[in-house]
């Protein structure tokens, strides 16, 4: 964050494209096709469109580009780059122009978030620090504990050596909601799992990558990086938080750093779990056929692991609800759109912005016709509370992890937050 | 960082997600054979929706076939090296019925391939001749046929479609014809307005009961409306009958200049039941490499994950022309884009193009491509099979010209019958 400059650079795009693109890949392809634009729920925002952001490119209009606010609402979240037929990368593009900008310009909460992050050795972006952590994991392990005598012996590892999962844990939790905490080490506890926390670089959100700073976004991934190796841990494994997987995953390869571990996302081992009979999940419980959508968050699924995770989610969603009960958005998987609370536009404090790219998901939700959205990501999650709320949706927003404990019956009371009156009772240990 | 490379073993693979490799796919899996695509958003995209077969022969005549099928015999004697010569009518039309079928089954209703063509209305307002069109598109030709009193609509800020255009083009022909300009709720602005937005907010029931009500206002006395194509993108046909229901008028699409919601909705219909249906679908991506092995072919690309390799008994090679990459043309000549195959071209690249680009017999480069035997292997340098594994299907195909002939859908679904059809009892002699 030092050399910040005085006045605003304008950056040579073409240039810089041709640097950035890997080789045989050029702008010069673009059809001026308009899929992209067709195709992105930014299209009109500031008044900008990702085609008209390529052309503007190519015909050196360096000045707008280097200062349209559109930039902050594009969520980077490939679709685009997923739909055109020459597969132009437009948000490396906005990536690097989200860079450039001097910092006292980007969007304030974005770069809040980054600078609580590099503050301490959590790296939380909401600055929480790791000795708060600790003492709220116990107390919240001790109220588990006590809640419930099936988990009377729950342990909650921290720095445990040689542990094969590493957990780490998106700071929302502990700092706001830490009752959310107990339904995953709940699961945890279940099948036995061989996990820990660190009491460093546990936290998994990276904002840093939001404000286009890629050394801020290097250091961030490092420093969790070199917390794993140090405890030796076999797995990484992000929460039920999208982009704490792919700004992991995508940085050790862009950062070309050393990572003795392998990469794993929670949905797939809940998957592994139900079908191994570990997790004896079932629907019983939705003896109203209660109708559930999936959200596939971009950083999870177009993003990075594509279809395999895609399918996962649904796997676990139909056990948990009923086959019948699970109503796919349109479109979904890797085509899926952004919510719209991606690329930190739920910090960046645009907030008719946001509502309007998050139109189209609203839409999509409104067609299911679903009485509940699954999804295992924080932004998904926020955003579609806030849309579903905004433009008068009556669906509800949940986590994985809290339809599994219920599906088993070990959801306690207070863990019941994002669930309807509809769902508030069932499974209660009397 | 470990991650595990992904390694996948199928009987078949196929690369292209144009019509002909979805077709292919759907061929293959009708077969039960385990399956693989690769293939990014092609010329299919591009698509009006029309399903044609065959529009015009000879090219120079100005006559629109009637009868495609009389056409396809006189086809097959005038030009016999054209790839329809090597598919049998009941093979075509075989191919149709199980391809319309399976795509309405995916959600996507079609009219079933008939006896004639139909004349199927465009987004300037004149008329292709086409064998089978999504069930949305329809009723625009039986009110066409029937000269109804029918009122297109447009709608303000969609770029591309002209009710007034429609309806100059068409009023000789179709008297009681009139156009109207509505505002699609909640983009009164007229800024940046797409048929996919439109389609996508058709899908929920409260934006239809909004857009009903603005077509009974505009609707006068007329019997039919006809609007661009946004009557949703999954399963349009619910969409469509619900807006009819809702507004009390019968109600067509006619196609919208692209980027249009007719590519889109074949895409996202196979993109979401085919992974259902066990098929391994490697979407948006291409293939970098084709290696043969002793005992298959190996197919390495990289998709936004890392690596991925594929080891196939068969390959079904569908990569279309220049537009989706199959072809490219380099300055010495048009050059097969993945395996080097030879592409049967015109001598030198100043014989490409005749000297008027509407010149009724068409381009030479347009007829270019690769070549192929009965079993649709596609011929090496020496004249054989460049490969047992190897076939081939669509406009990638030497010796038509499917833009002139209106024959594009047409040769990927009938050549891709054909390349499943050979592939698999290659496969059956194998075991
Ligand atoms: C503007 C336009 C309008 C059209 N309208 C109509 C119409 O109204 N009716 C009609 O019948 N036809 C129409 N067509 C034609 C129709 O789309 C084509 O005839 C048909 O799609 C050809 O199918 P194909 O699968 O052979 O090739 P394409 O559709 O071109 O598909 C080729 C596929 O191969 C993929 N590919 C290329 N290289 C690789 C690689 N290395 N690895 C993996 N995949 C690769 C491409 O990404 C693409 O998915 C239209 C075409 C265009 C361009
Ligand atoms: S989809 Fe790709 S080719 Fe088409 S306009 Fe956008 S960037 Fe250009
Ligand atoms: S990355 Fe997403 S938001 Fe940005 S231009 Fe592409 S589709 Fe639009």
């Amino acid at each position: 964050m030092t050399g910040t400059p005085v006045v605003d650079p304008i950056i040579d795009f073409r240039a810089r494209a041709e640097e950035l693109l890997p080789e045989g890949a050029s702008y010069d392809a673009c059809l001026s096709c308009g899929l992209c634009s067709s195709g992105c729920p930014a299209s009109g925002l500031e008044g900008m469109n990702p085609r008209q952001f390529i052309r503007m490119a190519m015909l050196g209009m360096n000045e707008e580009l280097s200062t349209t606010p559109w930039i902050w609402t594009c969520t980077q979240c490939q679709r685009c780059t997923y739909v055109c037929p020459m597969s132009i990368d437009i948000p490396a593009l906005v990536g690097m122009a989200r860079g450039a900008w001097p910092w006292e310009k980007k969007p304030k909460g974005i770069v809040r978030s980054c600078q609580a992050q590099l503050r301490f050795s959590s790296t939380s972006a909401m600055g929480l620090r790791s000795e708060d952590f600790i003492e709220i994991v116990d107390e919240i392990a001790a109220e588990v504990r006590e809640q419930d005598d099936r988990f009377k012996r729950l342990n909650v590892p921290i720095d445990k050596q040689g542990a094969r999962f590493f957990i780490n844990q998106n700071s929302r939790e502990p700092a706001v909601e830490p009752e959310e905490l107990g339904p995953l080490w709940k699961i945890f506890d279940y099948v036995g799992a061989d996990w820990t926390y660190a009491s460093k670089g546990w936290a998994a959100e990276n904002f840093c990558m939001f404000t286009g700073d890629a050394a801020a976004w290097e250091e961030m991934v490092r420093k969790r990086v070199d917390a794993v190796n140090e405890l030796g841990c076999k797995v990484w494994v992000n929460t039920e938080c999208g982009h704490s997987f792919y700004t992991i995953w995508k940085g050790i390869q862009r950062f070309g750093l050393e990572a003795n571990f392998e990469l794993g996302n929670l949905i797939s081992y809940y998957a592994q779990w139900i079908r191994e009979g570990r997790l004896p999940v079932n629907s019983e419980w939705n003896r109203d056929n209660l109708k559930f959508t999936i959200q596939d968050p971009c950083q999870l699924v177009r993003k990075s692991i594509g279809d395999p995770v895609a399918s996962d989610l649904r796997y676990v969603a139909r056990k948990l609800v009923g086959e019948e009960n699970v109503i796919d958005m349109q479109p979904c998987r890797s085509a899926n759109y952004c919510c719209g609370g991606g690329g930190g536009f739920l910090q960046a404090g645009m907030t008719e912005n946001r509502r309007a790219y998050g139109k189209r998901k609203f839409d999509q939700i409104m067609a299911t016709q679903a009485d509940y959205v699954l999804t295992p990501c924080h932004n998904c999650h926020s955003q579609m509370e806030d849309i579903g709320e905004h433009y008068g949706g009556h669906y509800r927003v949940v986590h994985y992890w809290t339809l599994i404990c219920l599906s088993l019956g070990i959801l306690g009371e207070n863990e019941r937050k994002y669930l309807g009156p509809d769902l508030a009772e069932i499974g209660l240990q009397s | 960082m470990q991650q595990k490379p992904r390694a996948y073993e199928v009987q078949l693979a196929v690369i292209g997600s144009g019509l002909a490799g979805f077709a292919a796919s759907i061929f293959a899996l009708e077969r039960g054979l385990s399956t693989a695509q690769v293939g990014n958003t092609g010329a299919v995209a591009y698509t009006t929706g029309y399903l044609d077969l065959l529009g015009y022969h000879p090219v120079t005549g100005q006559q629109m076939l009637h009868d495609p099928w009389q056409g396809l015999e006189t086809l097959r004697r005038d030009e016999p090296g054209h790839p329809y010569a090597l598919i049998r009518n009941d093979e075509i039309a075989d191919a149709f019925h199980l391809f319309t079928r399976a795509v309405s089954d995916m959600g996507v209703n079609y009219s079933a391939p008939g006896e004639n063509n139909l004349a199927a209305l465009t987004p300037s307002g004149t008329f292709k001749p086409t064998l089978s069109v999504p069930l949305t598109m329809l009723p625009g030709v039986e009110a066409h046929r029937r000269a109804a009193r029918t009122r297109i609509v447009d709608i303000l800020g969609l770029k591309g479609f002209s009710a007034r255009e429609v309806v100059a083009n068409l009023q000789d022909s179709w008297p009681g014809l009139s156009a109207v300009t509505i505002n699609f709720p909640g983009m009164e602005s007229g800024s940046q307005v797409y048929p996919e937005v439109m389609a996508r907010a058709l899908q929920v029931p409260a934006e239809r009961e909004l857009f009903a009500q603005q077509l009974r206002e505009v609707a006068g006395d007329a019997e039919y409306l006809g609007l661009p194509a946004i009557m949703g993108i999954h399963e349009p046909d619910a969409v469509h009958n619900d807006l009819e229901r809702l507004s009390g008028l019968r109600l067509f699409e006619i196609p919208t200049m692209p980027p249009a919601v007719a590519g889109i909705r074949l895409r996202e219909a196979f993109e979401q039941i085919f992974p259902e249906r066990g098929l391994l679908l490697i979407p948006q991506q291409k293939v970098d490499r084709v290696t043969p092995e002793a005992d298959g072919t190996t197919l390495r690309l990289k998709d936004s994950y890392g690596d991925v390799s594929i080891h196939a008994q068969a390959v079904i090679l569908a990569t279309g022309r220049f537009l989706s990459g199959g072809l490219e043309a380099l300055r010495d000549g048009v050059r097969e884009a993945l395996l080097n195959l030879p592409v049967t071209q015109p001598e030198g690249r100043e014989a490409w193009y005749r000297e008027r680009y509407f010149d009724p017999r068409g381009h030479l480069v347009n007829r270019a491509g690769i070549e192929i035997d009965p079993q649709f292997r596609p011929l090496g340098r020496d004249g054989k099979p460049a490969s047992k594994r190897l076939f081939a299907a669509g406009v990638i195909l030497a010796h038509q010209d499917w833009i002139r002939q209106r024959c594009g859908a047409g040769i990927a679904i009938a050549s891709a019958y054909k390349a499943v059809e050979s592939a698999a009892a290659m496969l059956t002699r194998q075991t």
